[in-house]
């Protein structure tokens, strides 16, 4: 959660990410409600009623969920589910695997191979770039076009600033080390 | 000609083309005043070919290019990342969403309304039929790139540019060649991470362009920019589909108009 609000900005988005860390506390609230009886209508021992006293997080996740019903309905966006495609930038940015992710050093991925030129594999994993890497020693034969291979990513665009350059100077190329081939477990 | 028409709703624009991309409107581009470019094409003075042409300008969307793409899909095609902080142009950061560890962040807000400018100013010199020239010197995308200009039924320049290609053409062509309406670049750089000839000369020869600027590029010659990844695969691939699209479109909606128009103007 702090790597997501750290997501340095603009200063002058500075204001609409704090909306968005504050959505972003509320999301975790809600992937961590199992306890919260009084919501759910399924449930038969709890009475129809909130008689029962709330404590503790229960108390906390009613609170927030009020202010976030409150603050939607003042944004607008009341009648968006999760499911619709009226997601904006913002969410889709937030949710996606990229920023989810955090760093991507030492993170393991799933790519997979475009293009082979003699023992180079091409391998995209769904970032702006992809990377190339050697054609391994063992399976050597199993890796072509199409193949899903895992990959342990180190850096997601190769660039450096060189003595004298305005600009860094970049490779167009992710770097990655090539961990084998996907292992798809037998059913 | 709408020339005409435009000329007489506003007496003073006709010779003044400014060159600044704040100005979107269709009035300012006009193409009476490019000396390099000859209009063959000569129209007749009926009311239905007058109609033909004044009849687009009228809406503002009026190929319906919005359907065409959704914010979603370019999210998915990847068009939302930009090169590292490192490489960012200063005159790109009031396009960037922000910086997320070191990756600029491009804002799809705002792509999407210069993405429509872009398509709908494509799809209204496709149906005026001008010749559209697709550039890019990105080795990897240049088949890709090539045949969907051959599949609309425009051109494309993806290999080695010539000085004077633009600025030289009636030494290097012969006399009276007819340039390009419209130029379209899928990627802005040249190999040295330098801008492209093209835009400077489309500039200088009145050549309005639209371009895809990555967070490394320079938005400030380009009639409609359109901020967006150029280094992608499926970015590059949604570029080409949605241009393939807005041209056939046009030409499409042009051969309709003119037999909706023709057999009006026939009846009458």
């Amino acid at each position: 959660m702090a790597a997501l609000c750290k997501a340095v900005c603009v200063a002058k988005r500075g204001a609409k990410l704090a909306r968005i860390s504050c959505r972003s506390l509320l999301a975790f609230g809600k992937l961590y409600s199992t306890g919260d009886t009084s919501e759910f209508p399924g449930n038969k021992e709890d009475t129809p009623t909130a008689e029962k006293k709330l404590s503790g997080f229960a108390a906390a996740f009613e609170l927030h969920s009020g202010l976030q019903q409150k603050h939607d309905i003042a944004a607008g966006t009341v009648g968006k589910s999760p499911g619709s495609n009226e997601h904006s930038f913002a969410t889709l940015l937030k949710q996606s695997p990229l920023v989810q992710m955090g760093t991507s050093k030492d993170k393991v991925a799933v790519g997979k191979i475009f293009h082979i030129v003699n023992n180079d594999l091409y391998v995209d994993f769904g970032g702006k770039f992809h990377c190339v890497c050697k054609r391994p020693a063992v399976d050597g034969e199993k890796y072509q076009r199409g193949s899903r291979v895992r990959l342990r990513l180190v850096d997601l665009e190769l660039t450096s600033r060189f003595l004298g350059a305005k600009t860094d100077t970049t490779l167009l190329e992710a770097d990655a080390v090539l961990l084998g081939l996907l292992e798809t477990k037998p059913k | 000609m709408a020339v005409g028409l435009l000329k007489k709703a506003l007496p003073r624009l006709g010779l003044a083309v400014p060159a600044w991309p704040g100005v979107r409107c269709m009035t300012s581009r006009l193409y009476g005043t490019a000396a390099a470019q000859t209009q063959i094409h000569q129209p007749d003075n009926s009311v239905g070919s007058d109609k033909i042409l004044t009849e687009p300008l009228k809406h503002p969307d009026f190929f319906r290019l919005s359907e065409l793409f959704s914010l979603k899909d370019l999210f998915d095609a990847r068009v939302h990342l930009g090169h590292k902080i490192g490489c960012r142009h200063r005159l790109m950061e009031q396009y960037l969403f922000g910086c997320r560890l070191e990756q600029d962040i491009l804002d799809l807000d705002q792509t999407m309304e210069h993405l429509q400018q872009a398509l709908n100013f494509t799809a209204h010199v496709a149906y005026r039929r001008g010749i559209i020239l697709f550039v890019s010197r990105n080795r990897q995308f240049t088949h890709l790139i090539e045949s969907m200009a051959r599949d609309c039924g425009e051109y494309a320049h993806c290999r080695y540019w010539q000085g004077g290609l633009l600025t030289n053409a009636n030494v290097q062509y012969g006399k009276g060649v007819r340039l390009p309406d419209l130029i379209v670049f899928l990627s802005t750089l040249n190999n040295v991470f330098q801008q492209h000839v093209a835009v400077r000369d489309a500039a200088k020869m009145n050549i309005p362009t639209v371009g895809i600027v990555d967070s490394n590029c320079n938005p400030s010659l380009l009639t409609y920019p359109v901020p967006g990844n150029d280094d992608s695969g499926p970015a590059v691939e949604l570029y080409c589909k949605l241009f393939r699209m807005t041209i056939n479109r046009a030409k499409d909606k042009r051969r309709q108009m003119e037999i909706l128009y023709g057999l009006k103007s026939q009846n009458d």
